[in-house]
């Protein structure tokens, strides 16, 4: 696996020290692949399936079927793309479940989108609730659970719009968010800096939940808690899609090649998207995971079963209405 | 005169020349002395580069950049605002007046149903403003906002227009010289660039998207070349930037550095940004100005004096829904205010009457005293004389 960062590849704490943890049986399955589900969100031309060309390192999703010109004042609706890569960073396997979502945002009236995303996510919830309610419970049951979700930004330059502020606002207590800058090489470093403090800016004016690289309870890792604080301070990832690949001294590099010069995907001083890649596939698997189960899920089950008690509804909840009285 | 001279206008060479050929100089002194007017719209989606374009055009800030609490506020307004630039320009004793349009929040929410109404609406009031000046009977100094072109700035997404974009241009071309604007073209490959102007140009063809067409004949061979080559750049793709940097081989150039080049602004390999400058100013301004003024106006003005009689205003169309809100919102206030006096005015009502009634109690009261006394009066008058003829008076 190619780092081009050129980093100490050190072993990522959290991802390790949860194998030993007691009780977590997903684990066990490590050997197999550890499942991750990852959401793109973003409109189109953002770069978004790109950048999953680039993170899987292959073409897993060609170039877009042209739609007809006759119907292109007609919004397509949005979609749910799955696609499976399975991945090897750093000896460990990685089964990289990855939902795209094309046709968000790309209407006259976007309102029906987050509805449609919210609902996907709270599906998969619903079926892990479900599942653990069984009596007999299904050992080779699929934990769809999106882990992430990678949120592009447009690059204007300036700040958040209200679709991003709204996207972020709906869906952060749901889902670990993490907002990138899509096709970053259309800003100046200057311009880059500021707009990623414009962003945070709102982020924290509008109290946007997004996943901020939190130190675990415990945390005493020095270098991990720098590490979070460094990734803290990047955030937005900018990143890049990589669009060819050519030879510089006999090594293949990622790169876009325009009339002014090349843009180095891996290099990061072009853009943040090896860091990112690193955050997602290693070094920050683990917290995602955990965080979308020990936090997340369990919000939402909380919230689901006292909503559901309250109204004394019959759900497909199997076992656990069974020790209630119908009322 | 023969008939047939009449009818064969012959042309007469005149040797010596009577200075008739001196036209076009006198033409030449009244127009320069008399300027002219020029206003230009730019429409899209924030973040488009239509300020920095501008500016880049006109070679000096004509548009501020938003200070960010400005641009907090607008972020969740829901609206699309028409703000005008004026500027004055002279170049070698020749006034331009300019008008530059700018319409922030078009196309930036999430729900931008409508939102070209407001530049449509713009674009129109324009021409009933114009029609209206001319209608009157004093016509020294008039008014002439007309938009001359639209630049539509299209988001470069790589792979086609948007459905906003289709029906936006769709509306607007239809009413004035429309001409589509690649934004911020350094983010795509020349691979990609040309892939993408031609998906647009076939999706614009498709749907019947008239956009302005600028005339490629002319005598000049030159001429006709420059114009082919303008056209074929449609949609044009540039770059905007009002500073100046240093690129890799030492030259001084308008451009926007990154670090991994330098992408210039005037340099026909990175984009079309001088053919579009030629295309608004140099070359094709007056085309511009004659096609507004001899096409789209008139075409307005006869479809309006088509229904409408002369000098009759123009009938008010329905207004967008939020002017629908705020309508009823008033409407309301209207209806609770009036409910408010009505109660005043019941109440004071009320307590004039409680009031006559008590006025008519103490009369009655009186009365009745006065009654009392009266017939105590008659007795004692009874007593004193028998038959009571000594008193009646």
């Amino acid at each position: 696996m190619k780092d081009g960062s050129g980093e100490d590849q050190n072993v990522a704490p959290s991802v390790y020290s949860h194998v030993s943890r007691p009780g977590s049986h997903r684990y066990k399955n490590a050997k197999k692949g550890l499942p991750f589900n990852v959401m793109l969100v973003g409109e189109s031309g953002l770069g978004r399936t790109t950048f999953l060309n680039t993170l899987c390192e292959r073409m897993v999703v060609a170039k877009a079927e042209k739609t007809n010109t006759e119907q292109a004042h007609i919004a397509e609706p949005m979609q749910f793309k799955h696609h499976t890569v399975e991945m090897e960073e750093d000896g460990m396997k990685i089964i990289l479940n990855i939902i795209d979502t094309p046709g968000f945002g790309d209407g006259i009236d976007n309102e029906n989108c987050f509805m449609q995303i919210q609902e996907y996510l709270e599906t998969q919830f619903d079926e892990v609730l479900a599942e653990e309610n069984r009596i007999k419970r299904n050992t080779k049951f699929k934990d769809s659970r999106v882990h992430a979700l990678v949120y592009f930004i447009t690059p204007t330059g300036h700040s958040l719009r209200e679709i991003d502020i709204e996207m972020m606002r709906r869906l952060g207590s749901r889902v670990n968010i993490i907002p990138v800058i899509g096709r970053s090489d259309s800003l100046t470093p200057r311009e880059l800096v500021l707009f990623k403090q414009r962003i945070m800016n709102d982020i924290a004016q509008y109290e946007i939940p997004v996943f901020s690289f939190p130190n675990g309870e415990d945390e005493e890792d020095e270098e991990t808690v720098e590490e979070n604080a460094e990734l803290r301070a990047m955030m937005p990832f900018a990143v890049v899609g990589c669009e060819e690949v050519v030879n510089e001294d006999g090594r293949p590099v990622r790169v876009r090649n325009y009339p002014w010069g090349m843009v180095q995907v891996d290099n990061d001083e072009h853009s943040d998207f090896d860091r990112l890649r690193y955050v997602l596939l290693n070094s920050h698997i683990g917290d995602l995971r955990d965080r979308t189960q020990n936090e997340i899920y369990e919000l939402y089950r909380t919230e689901k079963l006292s909503g559901a008690t309250a109204s004394g509804a019959m759900d497909d909840m199997g076992g656990l209405q069974q020790a209630m009285p119908v009322a | 005169m023969s008939a047939s001279d009449a009818n064969s206008a012959k042309t007469q060479t005149t040797s010596g020349g009577i200075g008739i050929a001196n036209l076009p100089n006198q033409l030449h002194k009244i127009v320069t002395k008399k300027g002219t007017n020029l206003s230009i719209m730019v429409v899209g989606e924030s973040g488009t580069g239509k300020t920095t374009f501008i500016n880049t055009l006109l070679t000096t800030e004509l548009i501020e950049p938003l200070e960010d609490a400005a641009r907090r506020k607008k972020q969740m307004d829901k609206t699309v605002d028409i703000n005008i630039h004026k500027a004055e320009l002279e170049e070698k004793m020749f006034n331009v007046k300019l008008n530059v349009v700018d319409t922030p929040g078009f196309g930036d929410y999430v729900n931008n149903n409508d939102c070209w109404l407001p530049v449509v609406d713009f674009i129109e009031n324009q021409y009933e403003q114009y029609l209206r000046q001319e209608q009157q009977p004093v016509r020294k100094g008039v008014v002439d906002m007309r938009v001359h072109a639209c630049l539509y700035f299209i988001r470069p997404n790589g792979h086609t227009l948007k459905p906003l974009d289709v029906r936006a241009m769709k509306a607007i071309g239809a009413r004035v010289n429309l001409i589509p604007v690649i934004a911020k073209a350094d983010t795509l490959s020349p691979t990609a660039l040309r892939q993408f102007k031609k998906r647009v140009m076939d999706v614009i063809d498709a749907q019947s998207i008239r956009i302005y067409q600028p005339p490629v004949e002319s005598d000049d061979e030159a001429m006709t070349v420059r114009n082919k080559d303008i056209i074929s750049a449609v949609p044009f793709a540039i770059i905007g930037s009002t500073q100046e940097v240093k690129t890799a081989d030492g030259r001084h150039v308008k451009g926007r550095q990154y670090p991994w080049g330098v992408a210039e602004v005037e340099n026909d390999q990175h984009c079309d940004f001088k053919k579009l400058r030629s295309l608004l100013i140099r070359t094709h301004m007056l085309d511009l100005i004659s096609t507004t003024e001899e096409v789209h106006y008139d075409k307005y003005r006869t479809t309006q004096m088509k229904t409408r009689k002369f000098g009759e205003p123009k009938p008010r169309k329905v207004d967008n829904k939020k002017f629908r809100e705020e309508e009823e919102m008033l409407r309301k206030r209207f209806t609770e205010k009036v409910k408010l006096e009505e109660n005043r005015f019941r109440q004071w009502e009320q307590k004039l009457i409680a009031e006559r009634d008590r006025l008519n109690k103490d009369l009655e009261q009186e009365h009745n005293l006065v009654k009392q006394l009266e017939s105590e009066i008659e007795a004692i008058s009874n007593v004193n004389s028998p038959n009571g003829k000594f008193f009646r008076k």
